[in-house]
């Protein structure tokens, strides 16, 4: 099921790192992250020291309750997020919105990393939509296939049209 | 949904027979046209992998319009109870009023749109203008549309009648400045361009693509992410909801989803696609605090309960346009509507209740293709001809013609003697009669026997 996923992202123009643990994850975001970047961080990744690490790199910090956040977020680089259930056939991320985990950190950046726990990684978009609806549902769950793109120009696509231009996935091993 | 209204002709003609003439002359949208084989070919073989899904999506549509009033209460219902505004309007004037009145009770000056039929379908963007607001298309294809004054060509590509050449055209216009013939140039203009828009938008409007009843849930499909921004960084939303986009639950999501994204463009899924359950919630840094929903009818409730009922259970994925040979060769101009293709020449005599597009379902070759490639089973092939019956085409000079035409041979076939006459007259003319070169251009007219059959029968039991 998760070569049947990272199969798909990466077939969407997606770069897929892992399955890791915990401490090659954090190791693969920072290296990811430029020096002096701003970078948006959403609370649910689950990462632990993640944001020191950033910091450490030289990265600067614009957490979802930054009183500045709003106003910040189309000047950040990077967009880092978790999710909250992932699809392998077809192939998709699903990020929920709520408190300190905003729906912008995956759209304006032009670049969005996140992380994806094997263990919610489900087989199909049925079986994911029957548990959803069957739970509380947050303001907005946003499914996610790739980065952004376009087929307008004379059908071809193009990428980075609106949202991301590159989007990296790391699937972060049971725990 | 008038003719023209204020839009750019792009394929001239009085009727729809003469603007197809037009569209087969244009080189240059034929070349364009070229573009729409690849996308035929790659949806169509995408949506054969999983052949049982098309029965198990025709028939949640038809649960759904077996009991639509009820569907539409529930909905209604569960949006209210998570805050949502509900409005429901009859007609497209009503759905104007309401969403202007929305702009204007909240001060707003600019309004970024997510690519929407229903919003065309209302005009939506010359009332916002009118109203004295900004309004500005943000998928990249309808953007370019609207620069150029024109109205979408089809309803999954609106651009697909335009070259790249003409595009850079009309962005270089915009941008007042040379911009190159490069997909990758053109694209960055437009997101920078557009990011603008995005930021200072009050307002973010656009369609719903599927509207669950027992969870209160908006479902919106993009690939560029402008459905997200519209649905993100403005504080008010407002979505027009066309009443037939409600389906039961949730869970079916799971099944129309893949299904519309692999006869639209033949990906298993659009890249994004976005579920909404009410406004920002306390505590949440971005989304709308308030979310309006408008429920549009547009005579689609009187359809309910007659053979064209079917037609409602369309999820508007462009699959029929596609495969069409008559769109394949003219694209949506020609159709001078705003639905254009199969389902366009089935619903917009429908939806104006039989006063624009009547000669649309006349130029159909009637081979069913659309019938074959509809998702959800919608018999357009059959509907386009029972309109040709039920909904009286305005009276052109060949329509005339042939009505005299066939008046005249049900009369004399009607009795012995003309019917001896007139074949008598077939055979001496050898097949040759005049006024039926129209039909003998491109196919040929059987020639009579030297005797007939009555002749010969005749003769040989004298």
């Amino acid at each position: 099921m998760i070569d049947v996923l990272v199969a798909g992202l990466r077939a969407n123009s997606c770069a897929v790192t892992g399955p890791v643990g915990v401490d090659e994850a954090r190791a693969a975001i920072v290296e990811h992250v430029a020096p002096g970047a701003l970078v948006a961080c959403n609370d649910d990744v689950p990462i632990p020291d993640l944001t020191d690490a950033l910091r450490d790199r030289g990265a600067e910090l614009l957490p979802p309750d930054d009183p500045a956040w709003f106003a910040r977020l189309p000047d950040a680089a990077f967009g880092i997020t978790g999710s909250r259930l992932a699809v392998a056939d077809p192939a998709a991320i699903a990020l929920a919105a709520a408190p300190g985990s905003p729906r912008g950190t995956s759209l304006l950046p032009p670049s969005h990393l996140c992380i994806v726990r094997v263990d919610d990684v489900m087989a199909t978009l049925e079986d994911a939509m029957t548990m959803i609806a069957a739970r509380e549902l947050p303001s907005a769950l946003t499914w996610i296939g790739g980065p952004s793109r376009t087929g307008d120009l004379e059908m071809v696509t193009t990428l980075g049209v609106h949202g991301p231009r590159a989007v990296e996935v790391i699937l972060l091993d049971g725990l | 949904m008038s003719a023209h209204d204020g839009h750019a002709i792009t394929t001239p003609g009085a009727d729809f027979r003469e603007r197809t003439a037009s569209a087969v002359a244009d080189p240059v949208l034929q070349q364009a046209l070229h573009n729409l084989d690849r996308r035929f070919r790659t949806a169509s073989e995408a949506a054969a992998a999983h052949p049982g899904r098309k029965e198990r999506a025709a028939a949640i549509r038809r649960e759904t319009l077996r009991d639509l009033d009820g569907w539409l209460d529930r909905l209604e219902a569960a949006l209210t109870a998570r805050g949502v505004h509900v409005y429901r309007a009859a007609t497209p004037a009503e759905a104007r009023r309401t969403i202007v009145d929305l702009a204007r009770a909240r001060g707003a000056r600019t309004v970024v749109k997510s690519k929407s039929m229903a919003t065309e379908e209302i005009d939506l963007g010359n009332a916002l203008v009118d109203a004295g607001l900004t309004s500005i298309e943000t998928d990249l294809g309808e953007y370019i549309v609207q620069l150029a004054g024109e109205r979408p060509s089809h309803m999954i590509t609106p651009a697909i009648h335009k070259t790249l050449a003409q595009i850079r055209d009309v962005l270089a216009a915009e941008a007042n400045r040379e911009l190159p013939v490069d997909r990758e140039a053109l694209t960055e203009w437009a997101h920078q361009r557009l990011r603008g828009e995005f930021l200072r938008a009050d307002i973010g409007v656009t369609g719903v693509n599927f509207a669950a009843a027992d969870t209160g849930t908006l479902v919106l499909v993009t690939n560029e992410g402008n459905g997200r921004f519209c649905t993100t960084w403005p504080r008010t939303h407002i979505a027009l909801m066309p009443v037939e986009k409600v389906i039961p639950r949730l869970a079916d999501t799971g099944v129309l989803l893949p299904l519309l994204t692999t006869h639209a463009t033949g990906q298993s899924l659009s890249n994004y696609v976005t579920m909404l359950s009410g406004p920002r919630r306390e505590g949440e840094a971005d989304g709308p605090d308030e979310l309006h929903v408008v429920f549009l009818d547009n005579r689609r409730r009187t359809l309910l309960g007659t053979k064209y009922e079917e037609m409602l259970a369309c999820i508007r994925c462009g699959a029929c346009l596609n495969v069409c040979p008559v769109y394949r060769n003219v694209s949506g101009h020609a159709y001078d509507a705003v639905y254009s293709g199969p389902m366009g020449k089935v619903l917009t005599p429908l939806l104006s209740g039989g006063a624009e597009g009547t000669d649309l379902p006349y130029g159909s070759s009637l081979c069913h293709a659309c019938s074959d490639a509809c998702p959800v089973r919608i018999p357009l092939g059959d509907m386009i001809l029972s309109l040709r019956a039920d909904v009286p085409a305005p009276q052109s000079a060949p329509r005339r013609r042939r009505r005299v035409f066939w008046t005249v041979w049900s009369r004399a076939w009607a009795t012995p003697s003309g019917y001896r006459a007139t074949t008598a007259i077939g055979r001496i003319s050898r097949g040759k009669v005049p006024g039926l070169r129209a039909w003998t251009a491109t196919r040929d007219l059987p020639r009579p026997a030297r005797r007939s059959f009555r002749d010969r029968w005749a003769e040989e039991h004298r």
